[in-house]
């Protein structure tokens, strides 16, 4: 009785692969394997810099790591102080602006909490995460 | 071999007439069937809803998955991906009575893992959204979230507990 059960639940678990590998092929541009971001929602720091003036540097990591350093032009806005540091925000941005978003590194998740926040709470498109974060725009730059 | 019931009518007057009465075992056996077979529907109705709602937005349900802060994203992902298709076939097993205890075992262990993982989410102070139901569980607080997984999963012991002993019974028989 027991083998039979554990023959039908591997049966189950085998049928449901075929339509999840089907949905996986279909989503396949709208779902990263390797971050949590979608792709058309990154930028890589080349692209990022190719922005110029077009773009608004949004720095999401903790107060005391944007003092030590920063993407110059960069503005300060995170979790921890939102609602203080949100209106600075926006007195800065301006529509059809592009706003990049980063944090420490890729394993951060911080980049991506504002960025959601910003398109949720404050209604705006053209968000994008920074791929690699600070750590990549760091190897670039310096 | 054709089967034939075992039930017999309860007096030689009563053979042939329309008016047999049955031993109020056979009649709690029939109506615990009965019941038996609207929870298989129910809880069915809930895991095709459930899992219908999460195949067509795997991006979000993987993000669900990953506020648990327990697994690596390529596994949420593929998890968001997988997870869906399984409670609709395990669901549809549980109509049809199609592999029906395979069904019942993994609809029980997934319906446990999900409920301790909320309840390990909570003690570590994580706000997260079980994403269950898609957006319409999205503001559902805590213990309407555990409420309704220790909800289904005692339909499902239940369920599971007639089969077995149901088995047993025939067994026996």
């Amino acid at each position: 009785m027991k083998s039979s059960l554990v023959r039908q639940a591997v049966i189950l678990a085998a049928l449901a692969l075929l339509p999840a590998a089907g949905e996986a092929i279909y989503f396949r541009d709208k779902i990263s394997w390797r971050s949590a971001i979608a792709p058309s929602e990154m930028v890589t720091v080349e692209h990022a810099r190719e922005l110029g003036d077009t773009a608004i540097w949004v720095d999401a990591r903790p107060e005391d790591e944007f003092a030590n350093d920063h993407v110059p032009g960069a503005i300060s806005l995170n979790e921890d102080r939102w609602n203080e540091l949100l209106p600075q925000f926006l007195a800065v941005w301006a529509p059809g602006k592009k706003i990049i978003i980063y944090c420490s590194s890729v394993s951060c998740n911080a980049s991506r909490e504002v960025a959601h926040r910003l398109r949720k709470e404050a209604q705006l498109s053209d968000v994008f995460v920074l791929e690699g974060g600070w750590e990549a725009w760091l190897k670039k730059n310096r | 071999m054709k089967q034939t019931s075992n039930i017999e009518p309860s007096s030689p007057a009563a053979a042939g007439t329309s008016n047999i009465e049955l031993p109020s075992d056979v009649r709690s056996l029939g109506v615990w069937r009965v019941l038996s077979r609207i929870v298989d529907f129910v809880l069915a109705g809930i895991f095709i809803y459930a899992g219908i709602i999460k195949a067509f937005d795997p991006v979000q349900f993987a993000s669900d998955i990953d506020n648990y802060k327990i697994l690596p994203w390529p596994v949420c992902v593929a998890l968001a991906f997988y997870l869906p298709w399984l409670e609709i076939f395990c669901a549809l097993g549980l109509v049809f009575r199609f592999l029906y205890r395979g069904a019942l075992s993994i609809l029980t262990a997934s319906i446990a893992v999900f409920t301790f993982a909320t309840i390990a989410a909570k003690v570590r102070g994580l706000d997260i959204t079980c994403g269950c139901f898609g957006h319409a569980s999205q503001n559902w607080s805590f213990p309407s979230h555990l409420a309704t997984n220790l909800a289904i999963l005692t339909g499902l012991l239940l369920l599971f507990f007639k089969a077995t002993s149901g088995n047993r019974l025939q067994n026996a028989g």
